[in-house]
């Protein structure tokens, strides 16, 4: 088949840096094609310039065997490439028909009732069920997922580009997706799965391009792969470990102890953390795991029901005793709450870690400094350059110095919310083991979204659902671990969440 | 208070709540494509002068309500052009636009002060003026007051039911989601600026050509602010802003005619009544408005694309 949208070397460079060098793809109507990279390998940069909003510096994209420049959103529409961006474009105010609808061109009038059915028509035939009147805020992301592709497809969209697009999805709902992408193929459309999970490429595409700084370095169907182990060794140029190690540690008192806490989206939390473990809170966005981080955090005061924290009564640890620095927080919006983004990375540091580095109310900054470029060495970040601001460093490096930050003051509980979000496999496994090397001497509550993650450092998994623990395991319980989607998905609950 | 004492109070609230709700409107329309505008103030007096001006010149005072809402056009339309475009910070620019043009027609009409131009007289419409209460009260007006009547009704499907209505709301809302759409937010804020500026220019006619024949400065008298207000009473919604407006228009009749009465209470505290009923209704509906109607991006420029 001939493809319907071919990029031939293609080049961005911003400055210095090469984003895409040299990029050549072809793009075939009916396959489902992954393009499997890390942060920084040019995915973003190569979805850009699709996307019509970068214009490549050399190189051409041919449509239909035409050489077709793209001057912006618009262009790249019309030549039937649809986006379905990581984070949704829609509008949550508006109902599902007129999302759908502002994304189309017509007459002057806008009929809510048929721009309805034809939006329930089209889902219909694509298996993509959605209710065109409901209110996009009020939908789950993976409906509102659902809304992105079909929007795109009501535009006569004939090919589909989806960034990472199960990173906000049930294990249940990521099946759905792989079946309505399975559909849309088998119609013709062709189909661009942007991700850097292994395990999802191999289930659900054809074919598999692997990006490397800025290079397809590889081209393979997927029926070739022998394992996702190989696959990792090229997509990362080297071996990489799939798993981190595991040191036992004996727990130890609880530092953290929830009974029946309510407020903020939380429906009576029962949950524990000792020292010595990692406790993995697991669910979907949005069911009360961030109104659990406040709680603990002490930037949310619990509505009912008793938290105790360090042996302390919530009250007390958080209003009146100086913590000194007792709660390590990983927060998950790194660069918006973690730290100040125009702040240098020292003053970063003295942001949570006033304790030791200051006299009679002077900071003193050469040793903070001194401290910082310790742990710049110690946790390897890149470049070691105390003197950048925050907004500066890389999603992984930045990363590492919010750990370093929190762990130099050796808390007895660490918190930590999707700590790697967005990072790419070296850099998650870096934060693993530091999460691993904290529980030493803490607590360690991670909140995730992923279950991998969560199979790969907790000790014990706790699952949230509607703002309550439905269900709480050692992560080595292969039973459990298998019905974790349902638990997820609010499908079961224990009979007895043993906390 | 008997009928025959209150109609004419009711009467007056019609007419001194319309140029409030034509700015009303058009704020809203503004709003809701994501431009806080607090130059209504200045907007609204510059199409009051605009208007009386072009009137006077040309003896119509139908040329006049056009010259009204080019001016009000133009004034939100570099409030516009600063915001999408320069990305100034759209409180800013909006307290500046009611600053400059407050001045501007301050030094522009000083010399009309005084003099009166042609304008619209009411106009009692035949047979619908014979129902009781409402004839005397709604019908007995002038033209621009029955054009107002029309308003929420075209507001609201001009927003609801067409494209660029739907457009428009989206641009207010998201303009990640606008630009997803291959559309142009700044294209789409300045269409809301355009129309949403004449509506507020024929506000201010209103007051130069229809309240009053004559030029004072500073004829607005904070209208303008209290339209700004009254979007967030309205929730953002044309129709209760015609309750809003009227609801304002009774109390400014209503502590003229108390001091027509020559009641004890100094005229000073009852010219004080609207603007306090102004921090009233704000203090109330802003806690309720927060989380219902108000545009998600308001206020808010957008990045540009590259």
């Amino acid at each position: 088949m001939e493809p319907i949208i071919r990029l031939q070397h293609i080049v961005k460079r911003f400055g210095p840096v090469t984003a895409c060098d040299g990029v050549s793809l072809d793009i075939r109507p009916g396959r489902i094609k992954a393009v499997l990279g890390e942060n920084g390998a040019g995915k973003s940069t190569l979805m850009a310039v699709l996307a019509g909003q970068y214009r490549p510096d050399e190189g051409t994209i041919l449509v239909d065997g035409v050489p077709t420049v793209f001057r912006s959103t618009r262009d790249s529409l019309t030549a039937g490439i649809g986006m379905v961006y990581q984070h949704f474009t829609l509008v949550p105010a508006m109902t599902v028909a007129e999302n759908v609808a502002l994304g189309q061109e017509g007459g002057a009038w806008v009929s809510p009732a048929a721009q309805a059915r034809r939006v329930t028509e089209l889902a219909k035939r694509l298996g993509l069920e959605v209710d065109p009147m409901a209110r996009v805020a009020d939908l789950s992301m993976g409906e509102r997922q659902r809304v992105e592709i079909v929007k795109v497809l009501a535009r006569g969209c004939r090919v589909l580009i989806l960034d990472e697009p199960t990173a906000v999805l049930t294990p249940t709902e990521t099946e759905a997706l792989f079946v309505a992408l399975r559909r849309l193929a088998e119609e013709g459309v062709a189909v661009v799965f942007i991700s850097h999970k292994l395990n999802e490429v191999l289930s659900v595409a054809h074919e598999v391009a692997i990006l490397r700084r800025g290079r397809i370095v590889d081209e393979m169907l997927v029926s070739e792969v022998t394992s996702p182990a190989e696959l990792a060794r090229r997509m990362v140029g080297r071996d990489v470990l799939l798993a981190v190690d595991r040191p036992p540690v004996e727990p130890r008192q609880a530092v953290l102890r929830l009974s029946g806490v309510h407020g903020g989206g939380l429906a009576g939390v029962d949950l524990r953390v000792r020292q010595g473990e990692v406790v993995a809170v697991v669910g979907v966005a949005g069911n009360g795991q961030s109104a659990l981080v406040e709680v603990v955090c002490g930037l949310r005061a619990p509505q009912g029901g008793e938290a105790w924290i360090l042996g302390q009564p919530w009250a007390d640890f958080h209003c009146r005793a100086p913590w000194q620095g007792g709660i390590g927080y990983v927060p998950e919006d790194r660069l918006g709450v973690a730290v100040c983004r125009d702040m240098d990375t020292v003053d970063n540091f003295l942001l949570t870690t006033r304790q030791g580095y200051s006299r009679w109310g002077w900071m003193e900054r050469a040793r903070a400094r001194a401290k910082v470029v310790e742990l710049m060495d110690t946790f390897g970040v890149y470049p070691p350059r105390p003197e950048m601001a925050a907004r500066q460093f890389s999603g992984g490096n930045l990363q590492k110095l919010v750990l370093a930050r929190e762990f130099a003051r050796r808390p007895r509980l660490v918190v930590a919310d999707q700590p790697t979000q967005g990072l790419d496999i070296a850099a998650t496994q870096e934060v693993w083991r530091a999460l691993l090397a904290a529980r030493e001497e803490a607590g360690v509550l991670l909140v995730t979204g992923e279950v991998a993650e969560a199979l790969a450092v907790a000790d014990r998994i706790v699952v949230l659902y509607r703002g309550q623990v439905v269900a709480s395991f050692a992560a080595d319980d292969e039973g459990e671990v298998a019905r974790i989607g349902l638990y997820m998905a609010g499908a079961a609950r224990q009979e007895e969440a043993a906390v | 208070m008997t009928a025959e004492m209150l109609l004419p109070v009711l009467a007056a609230a019609v007419q001194a709540g319309t140029p409030i709700f034509y700015a009303t409107v058009g704020e809203i329309l503004m709003e809701r494509a994501g431009i806080l505008n607090l130059g209504v103030e200045g907007a609204m007096l510059l199409g009051a002068l605009a208007g009386f001006w072009m009137s006077m010149a040309t003896g119509s005072p139908w040329l006049g309500l056009a010259a009204a809402a080019g001016a009000g056009a133009a004034a939100c339309l570099l409030h516009g052009v600063v915001c999408t475009y320069a990305l100034a910070n759209q409180v800013v620019s909006g307290l500046a636009l009611t600053i400059l043009a407050t001045g501007l027609a301050n030094f522009l009409g000083t010399p009309y002060v005084g003099l009166a131009a042609p304008g619209f007289d009411p106009m009692p419409i035949p047979g619908l003026r014979e129902i009781p209460v409402l004839g005397p009260v709604l019908f007995s007006q002038d033209v621009l007051v029955y054009f107002s009547y029309a308003l929420p009704v075209a507001a609201t499907v001009g927003l609801s039911r067409t494209r660029w209505g739907l457009r428009l709301r989206a641009a207010g809302e998201s303009p990640t989601a606008c630009r997803a759409a291959g559309l142009s937010v700044a294209r789409l804020r300045l269409g809301a600026c355009l129309v949403g500026g004449m509506l507020i220019g024929v506000g201010g006619a209103y007051l130069s050509l229809a309240f009053t024949h004559l030029w004072t400065n500073g004829v607005t008298a904070g209208r303008g602010w209290i339209a700004v207000a009254l979007v967030i009473f309205a929730f953002w919604r044309p129709g209760r802003a015609m309750v809003g407006a009227y609801l304002f228009g009774g109390v400014m009749a209503f502590q003229l005619r108390l001091q027509a009465a020559g009641t004890a209470v100094p005229s000073s505290l009852l010219l004080m009544l609207p603007y306090v009923l102004t921090i009233v209704v704000l203090a109330v509906s802003s806690r309720w408005g927060r989380f219902f109607g108000a545009p998600a991006a308001l206020g808010i420029n957008p990045e540009p694309s590259e």
